[in-house]
């Protein structure tokens, strides 16, 4: 299908390379359908496009590389909706990424919300923004090293 | 703030389309269940500050930054993917 971006314009996708928020976004609950793009210059860094509002992009982070110590927390509903079984916490790790949406704010850094990230799961092509319960990370966390992650 | 008092299988009912039952009642934790129409945005109220974050973050196309610059990006993918992640932990 030919989508139209108003950052990327006019983008030829695949049905399987999109995801699905079956929920949306918390603010965005009307979209519910993203294709993640990537640029190979700068590794880690994700646009997540929508396909619904051709002007709605979220940029984010992969967490791993820049929080590696970081512990995606998913509930029982987290993982019916994106449509984890429950078994095998092994398989998980394989299978499900998560992302930390970038806020950008003239004159500042941009910081990174690890309070609810984007949680994937490439099985299923699902994906959703699963708010943590504990207060161990905020909405505006500073970003570690952003200099190496975006000029490597 | 309005209290009531409700069962296991009762309801209370928030304007003429939204009803909440009382589904299961554990000792620390009580099962909802939120009946409303598909317009209605239905969030634990932690959810609500990731709302506007999400909002604000979703202003930098508008805020002057302009588009990525450098043409079409590539799909990420699940070959993409910088580093497999993170385990999820159990409720």
């Amino acid at each position: 299908m030919t989508i139209q971006t108003i950052h990327f314009g006019r983008l030829e996708i695949e049905d399987e390379e999109t995801i699905l928020f079956p929920q949306g976004l918390p603010g965005f609950e009307e979209c519910r359908r993203f294709v993640p793009l990537h640029r190979a210059e700068v590794p880690g860094l994700v646009f997540l496009q929508s396909l619904e509002q051709p002007g709605l992009c979220f940029v984010a982070v992969v967490v791993r590389p820049l929080w590696p110590e970081y512990e995606l927390w998913l509930s029982g509903e987290d993982r019916e909706v994106l449509g984890l079984d429950g078994e095998g916490e092994g398989d998980l790790a394989d299978d499900v990424v998560a992302l930390a949406v970038l806020s950008f704010t003239e004159g500042e850094p941009p910081t990174a919300n690890l309070l609810a990230p984007v949680a994937i799961c490439w099985g299923t092509r699902r994906a959703l923004q699963a708010v943590r319960r504990d207060e161990r990370y905020s909405l505006r966390e500073p970003l570690p090293a952003m200099e190496e992650a975006s000029c490597s | 703030m309005l209290v009531i008092r409700r069962r296991p299988g009762e309801a209370i009912c928030v304007g003429e389309d939204v009803e909440i039952e009382i589904i299961e009642c554990g000792p620390n934790r009580v099962k909802l269940g939120v009946r409303a129409p598909r317009q209605v945005a239905v969030w634990r109220a932690e959810v609500s500050a990731t709302r506007a974050q999400n909002i604000a973050a979703a202003g930098w196309a508008h805020s002057g930054h302009g588009a990525a610059p450098g043409g079409v990006p590539a799909r990420w993918t699940a070959k993409s993917r910088v580093v497999p992640l993170v385990r999820g932990s159990r409720e």
